[in-house]
């Protein structure tokens, strides 16, 4: 999964402030810890070499014990200090078994007459090893600076610097997240604004004023909602022009068709027969046309709302000439529709069954699975496998209807079945083609409840 | 009946057409015309165009209303839900989209030109709180004023009266009052709240024409 933009840039900021904030703070563990250390050693040097000075004159007496020597030495908690003489160690009581602490190579630094600082672990403890060569007697004399203090002042600093390292982290994810938050809000509104127009208020537009640096991406967003807002006006008002030039003639042709189909029988056969021609292609043109602009005003929204369906499905097959017997459709059924486009349905997929299924033998509606569900059968040759996909097309007449077609008076107009499918598409439903029971085709639409 | 039609094949083909359903038809091409041949020789049926020059249907259908309670079927080109309502609103008792058939314009014109009630209602009073409904004299009262109700206001009114407390669903008036084995409900919301209008103390809180969500009307 792709992180988000704000995810993004949280995780990228906590990243250079994380960087940025323990670079800061090894630096600054690295550079104290050096200076401390290079004060302490100093300082445990000084100490160290005063300490030999006052060994070698207390050794001066060739009768002296060495560990009283050591005794009057003022080392206070921190220091001890040890004489190495003719390969023995001597050492106060109280630090005894500290000798090992001193590594052999110091001792063989200072046994050739040089005077030597190491860093070694006592019990764990840090400490400053000293060793000096005490000039003019045979014995060198050892210094340990334990360095406890040193040690937990490195460790407080080095949680404080830590803790203020992960501090620095989470404000640079908080920063980051705010900061792209700040920079996604223009660009949240933008995908409001898009969504409203998308769901048909075309007055919506961006406040161009809003951020300057924006005004690029306003200003093309608005010039592009203008320029479609633009377009739909201007295929609205075709679509209606076109309407009216067609629907007016066709009105003429209507009323003066039937003032001809009245005279019919007065009629010479030959004038007769061309009556009824123009009579039948009148209707069907009419039919025809409707059912194109229906489908070209498609794109308005459902007007969804509550409607008892019984006396919507009995008056619809009673138009069709489905007797009562046939229909079975539960009385208290109530759903939410858009009343004409769901009489539509009903009519076209009755009078589909006219045509090319000798009449609906039975249609049902009731709720199935929380939608309602209408099934229209017929009995007549079905619809192959292969044409199931087509019949709904616009002008995608089934191969057996085109054949029989011909121009005869009951041929449909290709657009009945595809106004059905739009019509159903536009309550959120679903139409299919199956099989009926007892052979012929069976129209099944489901209509899922939509919200009013 | 008279016809107002700017557009002259239409309008002779329809005066022909209607002329062979038995009508007596005259005809008009403009808004203008149709209210003045109105005045002079008032027809009991006029059919109205919306899209004239000039005066526009709309205020045709608004003159027409006030010269008298002649039945107005709008036949339009416009198939617009705001157009429909426009001239429901405007008083028109009907509408229809062209091309229109000449069998069912002639069947809602029968059903709109039909006497108001069948004539053996039984000379009686209907009342409703202040809502007095005189069926047979064709005069409907609003604490003891007359109200002057169009004769499809009328007629949706008794419909609604006569089975007073039982829901009646649009599609059932749309068959007792317009004929309609089925058709456009919104010819029966506009003209319930011009009913309203005029009988209702407050059209917006209705106590006599109730909305039953879903089902349709009910009278109290």
């Amino acid at each position: 999964m792709r992180l988000g933009l704000r995810a993004r840039a949280g995780v990228v900021f906590a990243a250079g402030a994380l960087v940025v904030s323990a670079s800061l703070a090894t630096a600054t563990y690295e550079l104290t810890r050096q200076s401390l250390l290079a004060e302490r050693e100093r300082t445990a040097t000084r100490a160290a070499y005063f300490d030999a000075a006052v060994v070698r004159q207390g050794l001066a007496t060739d009768t002296a014990d060495i560990v009283d020597v050591l005794r009057t030495l003022d080392t206070g908690q921190g220091r001890r200090p040890l004489i190495f003489k003719n390969d023995r160690w001597f050492a106060r009581t109280a630090d005894t078994g500290i000798t090992a602490a001193v590594p052999r190579s110091l001792r063989t630094v200072v046994a050739r007459g040089l005077p030597g600082v190491q860093r070694v672990r006592l019990n764990g403890t840090p400490t400053l090893v000293v060793g000096v060569p005490l000039r003019g007697t045979s014995a060198d004399y050892f210094e340990l600076t334990t360095q406890t203090e040193l040690e937990r002042t490195l460790r407080q600093l080095g949680l404080t610097l830590a803790v203020v390292a992960i501090a620095t982290t989470v404000a640079g994810a908080a920063l980051g997240v705010w900061a792209s938050r700040r920079i996604m809000r223009p660009i949240v509104s933008i995908a409001d604004t898009a969504r409203t127009i998308a769901a048909g208020d075309l007055t919506r537009r961006l406040d161009p004023d809003r951020d300057p640096d924006l005004a690029p991406l306003t200003a093309s967003f608005n010039e592009m909602v203008d320029e479609l807002a633009g377009r739909i006006d201007r295929d609205r008002r075709f679509a209606a022009d076109v309407s009216h030039e067609l629907r007016s003639p066709l009105q003429t042709l209507t009323a003066a068709s039937a003032v001809l189909a009245n005279r019919r029988d007065q009629f010479d056969v030959r004038s007769a027969a061309a009556t009824d021609l123009v009579v039948a292609e009148v209707d069907r043109f009419n039919t025809l046309v409707t059912d194109l602009l229906a489908l070209a005003r498609g794109d308005r929204p459902v007007d969804l709302q509550p409607l008892e369906v019984s006396p919507l499905v009995r008056a619809a097959c009673h138009v069709n000439q489905v007797g009562p017997d046939r229909v079975h459709v539960d009385g208290a059924l109530i759903w939410p529709l858009d009343a004409r486009r769901f009489e539509q349905v009903l009519s076209n997929l009755l009078e589909n069954a006219q045509r090319h299924g000798g009449g609906a033998t039975a249609v049902t509606c009731g709720v199935v699975d929380e939608s309602l569900r209408l099934v229209v059968d017929d009995s007549g040759p079905g619809v192959p496998v292969e044409e199931r996909g087509m019949i709904f097309d616009r002008f995608g007449r089934g191969r057996r209807a085109s054949a029989r077609g011909g121009g005869s008076a009951h041929d449909g107009t290709g657009l009945g079945l595809a106004l059905v499918a739009q019509h159903v598409a536009d309550h959120g439903g679903s139409v299919a083609v199956l099989d009926a029971p007892g052979g012929g085709a069976r129209f099944v639409v489901t209509l899922p409840r939509s919200t009013p | 009946m008279l016809i107002v039609e700017d557009d002259d094949r239409i309008r002779l083909s329809l005066q022909l057409a209607l002329e062979d359903e038995g009508y007596q038809v005259r005809s008009v091409p403009s808004a203008e015309q149709g209210l003045q041949r109105q005045q002079d020789q008032p027809s009991d049926t006029v059919l109205v165009d919306l899209m004239l020059p000039g005066m526009d249907g709309f205020d045709c259908i608004r003159g027409l209303r006030r010269l008298g309670d002649a039945a107005i079927v709008v036949v339009s080109a416009r198939e617009d839900t705001h157009d429909i309502v426009a001239a429901l609103e405007a008083g028109a008792d009907d509408y229809l989209v062209k091309p229109v058939q000449v069998k069912e314009l002639s069947a809602r014109l029968r059903a709109l030109r039909r006497r108001s009630h069948p004539s053996g209602a039984a000379l009686t009073v209907q009342t409703f709180g202040s809502l007095e409904i005189r069926q047979d004299a064709g005069e409907v009262r609003v604490s003891g004023e007359p109200v002057a109700l169009t004769r499809t206001e009328f007629r949706l009114l008794c419909a609604l009266a006569d089975q007073a407390g039982r829901v009646l669903s649009r599609s059932q008036l749309l068959e007792q009052v317009w004929n309609y084995d089925y058709g456009d409900e919104r010819l029966v919301d506009v003209h319930m709240g011009r009913l309203r209008r005029k009988i209702e103390v407050d059209p917006a809180a209705p106590v006599h024409l109730l909305t039953i969500r879903g089902l349709g009307y009910k009278m109290a």
